[in-house]
């Protein structure tokens, strides 16, 4: 019998992707990881080369996010391992999938200070579920494979895998499909008791309301969650990652919660008396201070993760587990008994708010919030939205119609300047015949507007909508409203001319001004098969509101300046 | 605090360092041995109540991905 031909650690790497379910890879090539990318050259795993390590990593976390699959990245060592750090605390911070592999020295240079060294897994430790290096051929596959395991869950996050050039190009025996293989742990579910407490704290409720974060998009627990809603006809609201979640058009979902959030949704978590948190961490924008949370709620946290129980705000119950698992059982139990319906409450709670205040500029010119509600009653219903961070951002999420979280993706926890192309990158190769559109400010645009050379390159339809104030916004807000309008570095009155930096690139682009042209610019805008820009002259003096200032309550919540204050460039 | 951890990857008693730093706890005593496929730290921490739970939590988390990474 024939011995099977050997193999090298760079082409066993490519096979066990393969054998792991992986069709793309998005990064960039170096001299410590040549091996992996001459492994590379001719085989089927897609391949997007970026412009930037970032926006490789950002545009593995927009692929994940979309899919639900890992999203992978490569980069070289030193300088491109460095590079994929935000990207990946940025997958760390919102529980996303990713795999990132990295080349590192050979193994007799790793620590004497050689040609782009770093010591890349003492850098990412903190920014991952783990971080390993492989020193021996022999581990490659075991770990590699294990990597994907742990970035799937139970908490889905980010892990690297470090490999020097010299193990890239090891001989080894290639991959045994047939091997036996480690299998993900069983979920977990919370114990009986959990969920007898939980029925028992809902059943003498007058005022529950649910929160809704990721969790329930990475335990695929969406349907369930619109069940028990719609079950107990339960007034509901969401954290930025659970937008999506309620089911398209429930009268009883309250709209975003938190700083930014609609008053509605903050002013019946505060005034609930159950709160049933379902998949999410209560970030300080969410809660505000902490100990003025939800003062007179008994609080249900259900989560994956029992790191995350009380790390914030005490919990009268911990429902531990799996969130699909822990829904299937809670809704399968109330269906059981006669529970209370809270049709009444909700209405209450939904009258709590009114419509979101919004600013509008002195002489009639373009407002960000009046582009962003033209842009979602125009967009088909199954438009991915991928947003950049700052003040378009919290406008989108407020105004956002996603019928399913994958649909409305956005750097949540770390909030990364820059993300909104390369995420929107990786959503369209996700779903390739989806509209995708990335909602940038013009200062996260050009913190990665080089990825219009990744679309042109693969004719990748991603539609740019650039919200552009000249301003840093939201930076420019708080200096308004909290440094007593000393406006420090804010001002970006000096931006280039978008549209012919788009048209450089190859990319169709139109410059848009006047509200009357709006409407029409968008459509020509959502029509194209191809890339486009739209570039969105908006004046720079809107704020976001309703404003829950920060380390505030609801109590504190700010809802506008009425005159707009005339900015001088 | 007194915790007996078991980790398969002995690199990780620098994430610990890291994490029990930024919880503002402290350490006041490691001892580490190391048996055939892993290693046994005992740490004796101190800080903030619950800072400690925090760090606890956490360790967990941490031990158990490190768990899986060696399967």
């Amino acid at each position: 019998m024939s011995q099977p031909a050997a193999s090298t650690g760079a082409q066993l790497v490519l096979d066990v992707l393969a054998d792991e379910g992986v069709e793309i890879v998005f990064g960039y090539p170096g001299g410590a990881n040549m091996p992996l990318y001459d492994a590379l050259y001719g085989n089927p795993i897609e391949h997007v080369l970026t412009r930037h390590e970032a926006a490789a990593a950002f545009a593995a976390g927009g692929y994940a996010r979309s899919s639900g699959r890992v999203g992978v990245c490569f980069a070289t060592s030193g300088p491109g391992a460095t590079n994929l750090v935000t990207g990946l605390l940025d997958a760390q911070m919102d529980s996303v999938p990713v795999v990132a592999i990295t080349g590192q020295v050979r193994t007799a240079l790793m620590g004497t200070d050689g040609f782009q060294e770093a010591d890349v897994t003492s850098i990412m430790g903190p920014v991952t579920k783990r971080s390993v290096c492989v020193r021996d051929v022999r581990d490659l596959e075991r770990v590699v494979r294990a990597a994907f395991r742990v970035a799937r869950g139970p908490r889905p996050g980010p892990v690297l895998v470090d490999i020097p050039s010299d193990i890239l190009k090891a001989k080894c025996p290639p991959m045994d499909p047939f091997a036996a293989r480690p299998v993900p742990a069983t979920p977990e579910y919370p114990d009986d008791a959990a969920l007898d407490e939980t029925i028992a704290l809902l059943r003498a409720a007058q005022r529950p309301v649910a929160i809704v974060g990721g969790g329930a998009r990475s335990a695929n627990a969406v349907y369930l969650f619109r069940e028990l809603t719609a079950m107990l006809e339960l007034p509901h609201t969401a954290t930025i990652n659970g937008l999506g979640c309620a089911t398209p058009g429930d009268p009883r979902f309250l709209g975003m919660l938190g700083m930014h959030g609609w008053k509605a949704a903050n002013l019946a978590v505060n005034s609930a008396d159950v709160l049933l948190a379902l998949g999410m961490r209560f970030d300080d924008r969410v809660t505000g201070k902490p100990d003025r949370f939800a003062r007179n709620a008994k609080i249900v946290h259900a989560d994956v993760d029992a790191s995350e129980f009380g790390k914030i705000v005490p919990i009268s119950v911990a429902l531990r587990g799996d969130l699909r698992q822990t829904l299937e059982r809670l809704v399968r139990r109330l269906g059981r008994d006669k529970m209370p319906s809270f049709a009444g409450w909700a209405a209450e709670a939904k009258a709590l708010g009114g419509a979101l205040p919004a600013d509008r500029a002195p002489h009639g010119e373009l407002s960000a919030t009046d582009v962003l509600d033209a842009f979602f009653a125009v967009a088909p219903d199954d438009t991915i939205v991928s947003t950049d961070v700052g003040q378009h951002q919290m406008w989108a999420a407020q105004r956002q119609r996603a019928i399913h979280p994958r649909n409305f993706i956005t750097s949540a926890g770390l909030g990364s300047m820059g993300f909104g192309l390369p995420a929107a990158i990786g959503a369209q190769f996700a779903h390739p015949d989806r509209t995708v559109v990335a909602v940038c400010g013009d200062g996260g645009f050009q913190m990665s507007m080089s990825e219009l050379a990744t679309l042109r390159r693969h004719q990748l339809p991603v539609k740019i909508l650039l919200i552009d104030n000249q301003r840093l916004g939201m930076v420019r807000q708080w200096q308004e409203l909290f440094y007593e309008r000393r406006y420090s570095h804010t001002d970006l009155s000096d931006n280039p001319d978008f549209v012919t930096i788009a048209s450089g690139y190859g990319i169709r682009a139109e410059r848009v001004e006047d509200a009357g042209e709006l409407r029409d610019a968008i459509e020509r805008f959502l029509g194209t098969k191809e890339p486009a820009l739209l570039h969105c002259a908006c004046f720079p003096a809107e704020n976001v509101w309703p404003l829950i200032p920060p380390g505030a309550t609801v109590d504190d919540a700010m809802e506008g300046a009425p005159q707009p204050e005339a900015i001088v460039a | 605090m007194t915790l007996s951890l078991v980790m398969h990857d002995w690199r990780l008693l620098e994430r610990i360092v890291g994490l029990t730093n930024r919880l503002g706890c402290a350490y006041t005593r490691v001892d580490v041995h190391a048996g055939e496929s892993h290693y046994h730290a005992t740490i004796d921490f101190v800080g903030p109540p619950d800072a400690l739970r925090r760090l606890d939590a956490q360790l967990s988390r941490l031990l158990n991905d490190d768990k899986e990474m060696s399967r």
